[in-house]
């Protein structure tokens, strides 16, 4: 499946500050590293001859709430000259800033702004940090687990105003969650 | 002569959400001076509608109908790349029956977005006559479709295992003939437009990119072909059964809307070889003990429908008509997953854009937009 070679080289000859951990899976490679290095070792993984990691395929963020640091940055990374990829994360919490990969990987600039306008996570000098896919005034970070899924406003059309307004959410029914254990079981409370 | 520059201020022009064509709602911001472009801001977000969140509250058999509205014109592969997730996790092997059926689908409903994408974009640039030529092959594949699928485009088809239902009595023989019809449409549209002076003053040197600058886009599918960098995930990654089947990337060396048109055109052709390899194959049935084990006869491993999914990361992809399709899951041990991050590849090849626009005229933005083939569905999830 993935080529391993890259994995192995950047593991023997990255400075360990850099890399806290490494794992390696039949899912594809992981490497942990601190807040302050994504930047580093990016580059590092972009530039070098034989790791030559040229596209930046996926930044993600994931919450982890149980965690003190409870944001996860996942940088995917594919390497077309080696046929590899590989995955860097980084762990931050609500506050932490962590460097912008744009310079290496400009594809990087709209993944950014995603990550923070979903998560809450923000670059430190980030050419354009502003929200990208939720509505113009909306508050807060949709995927952090703490925000229900219908969220906390609904918009409709006010007649007398002419316009969209935004309200707080009114339903009608309690929100039904289906995850019964096997089909033929229901949930006690209906 | 030089004219009186009385105009010192750039306009604004907002080429607001609703397009007349089929680009979806896409907001571009664009500064003009004169007919020139300055810069070009897209502004997305018009159709979020928090897939990836509603991922996370859902099983995967729940979530399978949602998958089709990401690339809505491409539906197989967002369910292809849905199900693949949670069996590679899973470990389960799919028959190889189900295996080619999926890719048959897979390759028809790459025709049919390579179809929608060549009509909005020649109606962009002012030929209206191709948008009804596509549709009338493009309703072949919906009916095709619908006699596997029972639905002409939100099909609820791939389950994790294998497919849901068996192919029709006589669907072979449809498809076949569907694909020697359209091996003439492919010649029709040839005709019509690759050497059209028209078509050609429009679209020759426009927006080009170069192959190390796709790269750092970040760029995939047609748009990375078309700049000389022969990359396709089918050959690369081997997944379904592709390297069974016998034919050649599809790639050009200029970079420009032009060379993007061939490649997927030519990779329409192209399509249409493996599958009918494929179904030749398959359904050359001689009476034989192989054909009658449990490869080639069932069309899926029934999973329970509250599949667990392991505590386990995983980043799946295939290779969708716009680019490269893919989706990051983190399981949690638990029916729901616990992250679902769908990589479009709209959104990434959308970031080029900007950079595309610059120097160059208002009417080459169209143009542009249209050769990136982009769905809204899939950038805003």
């Amino acid at each position: 499946m993935d080529n391993q070679f890259i994995f192995k080289y950047s593991w023997e000859i990255l400075p360990k500050k850099w890399v806290k951990k490494m794992e390696r899976s039949e899912h594809g490679n992981r490497s942990d590293t601190n807040t302050d290095y994504p930047f580093q070792l990016l580059c590092f993984l972009k530039l070098h001859t034989y790791t030559r990691v040229q596209v930046s395929i996926d930044i993600c963020g994931v919450d982890y709430p149980s965690r003190k640091r409870r944001f996860e940055v996942v940088y995917n990374l594919l390497s077309t000259r080696y046929n590899s990829r590989i995955r860097v994360q980084t762990s931050a919490d609500e506050v932490t800033r962590i460097s912008p990969v744009v310079s290496p990987f400009p594809s990087a600039g709209r993944w950014e702004r995603e990550v923070w306008d979903m998560f809450g996570v923000s670059s430190i000098n980030h050419p354009d940090l502003r929200r990208i896919s939720t509505d113009y005034g909306f508050e807060g970070h949709p995927l952090r687990k703490d925000l229900p899924l219908s969220g906390y406003v609904e918009v409709r059309y006010d007649d007398p105003e002419k316009r969209v307004v935004s309200e707080p959410i009114e339903m009608t029914q309690e929100f039904r969650y289906f995850d019964f254990a096997s089909p033929w079981e229901q949930r006690s409370d209906g | 002569m030089i004219a009186p520059t009385t105009r010192k201020d750039l306009m604004i022009v907002n080429m607001g959400p609703h397009h007349p064509s089929m680009h979806g709602v896409l907001r571009l911001i664009v500064t003009l001076d004169g007919e020139d472009v300055i810069d070009c801001e897209p502004i997305l977000g018009y159709l979020h509608r928090g897939m990836e969140k509603i991922a996370e509250n859902r099983t995967i058999i729940q979530y399978l109908p949602y998958v089709t509205r990401w690339d809505y014109l491409a539906t197989m592969f967002t369910e292809a790349i849905t199900v693949n997730g949670p069996e590679r996790l899973g470990n389960i092997q799919v028959p190889k029956r189900a295996s080619y059926i999926r890719v048959i689908m897979l390759e028809l409903s790459r025709i049919a977005s390579h179809l929608l994408w060549l009509g909005p974009f020649m109606a962009d640039i002012g030929a209206q006559t191709p948008f009804f030529y596509i549709l009338r092959e493009r309703e072949l594949i919906y009916d095709l479709f619908e006699a596997a699928t029972g639905m002409r485009m939100m099909h609820n088809y791939f389950r994790i295992g294998g497919v849901a239902a068996d192919l029709p009595h006589g669907w072979i023989d449809k498809c076949l003939d569907f694909c020697d019809y359209f091996l003439t449409g492919v010649d029709e549209y040839q005709k019509l437009i690759t050497r059209n002076p028209i078509f050609l003053e429009r679209v020759e040197g426009v927006g080009i990119i170069g192959s190390e600058e796709a790269l750092n886009w970040g760029l995939s599918g047609p748009m990375l072909r078309a700049s000389g960098i022969k990359w396709d995930l089918r050959k690369v990654d081997r997944y379904e059964c592709y390297d069974e089947l016998d034919w050649e990337i599809q790639w050009q060396k200029e970079g420009d809307s032009l060379a993007r048109y061939l490649v997927r055109i030519s990779s329409r052709r192209n399509s249409r070889g493996p599958y009918e390899n494929l179904e030749i194959r398959r359904f050359n049935r001689i009476k034989d003990t192989e054909w009658n084990d449990f490869e080639y006869r069932f069309i899926s491993k029934k999973p329970s429908p509250s599949f667990e999914l392991s505590k386990q990361e995983l980043y799946v992809r295939v290779e969708a008509p716009k680019g490269e399709l893919g989706i990051f899951l983190i399981g949690d041990q638990s029916v729901f997953p616990w992250r679902w991050k769908i990589r479009p590849p709209g959104f990434i090849n959308l970031q080029i854009l900007p950079q595309l626009v610059k120097r160059m005229k208002l009417a080459d933005i169209m143009t542009i937009l249209g050769s990136i083939d982009i769905i809204m569905g899939e950038v805003d999830r």
